[in-house]
């Protein structure tokens, strides 16, 4: 039954970027799972190893210098990192599809925008030009566009319109998943509320899964069922939304969430993480948290947290818990 | 008495297009008072920032006054205006773009102090520098190093740092933390408030975050095509959004607490033209409670309470 339900399953999946004299460690064994039909939110700053993590995914790292180390990425049973190019031009945009942050960069300017919707539907269907132009205008009012506006160009839309039109082509083909990387951090808050109740709406529609990758939880809070934290190339907790936002144990995670300015009370001081995220090329050999960690032990930055299960789906790398009675300051939110 | 230190009144600033004339910022008028923070908020392209920079004269504005410290800096001829701009200082955006790649840390905070003629000979610029450094918390051994040594954080600290060098009295904030992430956020946030605690300094602290602008500001001005839609204390523009479009604005915020449930106010459409804008309330296509009045005249900005200014024909007839 369990079995049926997956859909992708990343296994200790390890990529580093091997540059001329220095090794980049992006993504260190991560391992998660995605059921069909379900949302993960992928959270982290800048380098966490989000995005690399997603472009595995798709196996597009780009190579050189990324090398995929080790690990699995299964989508339904097939193991993608395996693929030749051939066959993954043909789950690419059918079987899984990405939306890249920056709407104003993702469209080709000289082509009109029903051109490019059409070009990702003739590639992965049996359509001749004109079916295709005919479904990537059905597409277009799909995402709140007007179908006339197929013969315009994407310099002749706004920058939420451009987003709508890369979902579009994102979805033309039905994909049983879709990665949105960032899709709303270059747009306006109330242009973002519409694209992603867009979002949310088609999603139930289509019946499809998502990972969506943000730095903004409260995002997350809105849209995902599922979260992963992701601190220096690590998964640092995951589990259920209800288990990272009401029961979160990570440090990390902790200080993520004081870190946001709190609007029910809007004097409170913000409590900063100090310090920086560590440079890749130089990982420590345990915690790479532990020089910005409150409650690090002196042995925390050599000894390489095991992820501890807390119950439920929910896992956290901290090697505090092997403490007992250990506990964050953050209180859990009963509801 | 209350204590004024800027006040801006019909500010306008028309930009000429071959279509017509757009407008930037159309009658913008508000004052703070020494020590306080004014939040700015609105959307990519309601006039927030050419409003920063009318102020500072870094943009000329059409017509309109602003008025520094009792002096109308509008009269004032360019040389003047250079020494006066020695007490109105800019943080910008991108840290990245905003400092010369081929100055040193010492050099680029030594810039403006050398400019301005605060302080004479090499040595005493240096402890100046490093007294800068410590002040926006840059370690010392990083006063040679160049910008693209440095990440997001610390390029921010040194643009704060070129600020505070000629010690100013108002420092114009155009999205000082939209480029950082969370954590490092969270930290530039701090630092501004507590050198306003410690210099007594007066911030305009534009943004698109709403959070960030409800924890930094006393008083919130909502912009919209160039318009001041509503303006209010803090608090009080939270707890009682009058203008349908800050009540939109403030519903699209998403909290990262589960326990928070809000009606989300959808909008239709996206910011429209500001290119010969008719006399019309200028958020009429967009807004979801429209009346007939809406197509007859731009609405005035009225005190509905005490404070709380409201541009829109819903309020008019309340004035407080």
């Amino acid at each position: 039954m369990d079995e049926e339900k997956r859909l992708l399953v990343v296994d200790h999946l390890t990529v580093n970027y091997e540059l001329e004299d220095e090794t980049v460690e992006a993504v260190r064994d991560v391992s998660f799972s995605l059921d069909k039909g379900k949302t993960l939110g992928l959270v982290g700053e800048t380098g966490a190893g989000k995005t690399t993590t997603a472009l595995a995914i798709l196996n597009l790292i780009p190579d050189p210098p990324g090398v995929i180390k080790n690990g699995t990425v299964e989508l339904e049973g097939q193991n993608v990192l395996e693929k030749g190019a051939k066959d993954m031009s043909h789950i690419r945009g059918k079987d899984v599809s990405m939306i890249f942050q920056d709407p104003m960069t993702s469209l080709n300017p000289v082509f009109t925008v029903g051109d490019q919707i059409a070009e990702s539907i003739m590639i992965h269907e049996k359509v001749d030009k004109k079916e295709a132009f005919e479904k990537a205008k059905r597409m277009l009012e799909v995402v709140g566009i007007p179908g006339e506006r197929a013969y315009e160009y994407p310099h002749q839309f706004s920058g939420g319109m451009k987003q709508r039109v890369v979902i579009a082509i994102a979805l033309a083909c039905n994909p049983q998943l879709l990665i949105a990387d960032e899709p709303t951090t270059a747009l306006d808050v109330t242009i973002q509320a519409q694209v992603l109740d867009l979002m949310r709406n088609l999603k139930r529609k289509y019946g499809m899964a998502m990972i969506l990758i943000t730095h903004d939880l409260g995002i997350i809070a809105e849209t995902c069922d599922d979260v992963a934290v992701m601190y220096a190339g690590q998964i640092i907790e995951r589990g259920t939304l209800e288990e990272i936002f009401n029961h979160a144990r990570h440090p990390y995670t902790e200080g993520l969430f004081n870190s946001l300015p709190n609007i029910a009370d809007r004097k409170e001081r913000l409590k900063p993480i100090p310090g920086l995220m560590p440079d890749p090329t130089k990982l420590p050999k345990g915690c790479a948290f532990a020089p910005r960690c409150p409650y690090a032990r002196p042995d925390c930055i050599d000894v390489m947290p095991e992820e501890i299960h807390f119950g439920g789906t929910h896992y956290c790398r901290c090697s505090a818990y092997r403490e007992e009675g250990f506990h964050i300051e953050r209180e859990d939110i009963e509801v | 008495m209350s204590d004024i230190l800027l006040e801006v009144r019909n500010l306008k600033k028309y930009f000429k297009t071959s279509r017509g004339a757009l407008h930037a910022v159309d009658d913008v008028s508000f004052t703070i008072e020494r020590g306080k923070t004014l939040g700015i908020v609105g959307e990519s392209g309601c006039g927030k920032s050419t409003t920063g920079r009318c102020i500072m004269r870094l943009i000329e504005p059409t017509s309109g006054q602003v008025i520094f410290d009792g002096k109308d800096l509008s009269k004032l001829s360019a040389r003047q205006m250079r020494k006066e701009r020695k007490d109105i200082q800019i943080i910008f955006q991108d840290p990245f773009s905003s400092l010369d790649p081929r100055q040193t840390v010492l050099q680029a905070i030594a810039e403006p102090i050398i400019q301005n003629k605060l302080i004479k000979g090499t040595a005493a610029i240096e402890k100046r520098v490093l007294e800068l450094m410590e002040t926006v918390g840059l370690a010392e051994r990083l006063i040679n190093s160049y910008p693209h040594e440095l990440d997001g954080g610390r390029r921010q600290r040194i643009g704060i740092a070129r600020a505070l060098s000629v010690e100013p009295k108002l420092i114009i904030c155009d999205e000082p933390v939209s480029a950082l992430d969370v954590s490092i956020q969270a930290q530039i946030l701090n630092l501004l408030e507590d050198l306003q605690d410690k210099l007594g300094l007066t911030y305009i602290f534009i943004t698109h975050d709403l959070s960030v602008v409800n924890h930094f500001s006393d008083d919130i001005a909502v912009m919209y095509l160039g318009k001041m839609v509503e303006k209010a204390p803090a608090e009080e523009l939270f707890a009682n959004p009058m203008h349908p479009y800050t009540k939109a604005l403030l519903s699209a915020i998403p909290v990262p607490d589960l326990r928070y449930k809000q009606e989300r106010i959808l909008l239709k459409g996206e910011i429209t033209s500001p290119v010969n804008l008719p006399d019309q309330c200028r958020f009429k296509k967009r807004c979801y409670m429209p009346c007939e009045k809406c197509d007859g005249c731009e609405p005035k900005l009225v005190e509905v309470r005490p404070n709380h200014f409201v541009s829109c024909h819903l309020f008019d007839g309340q004035q407080n």
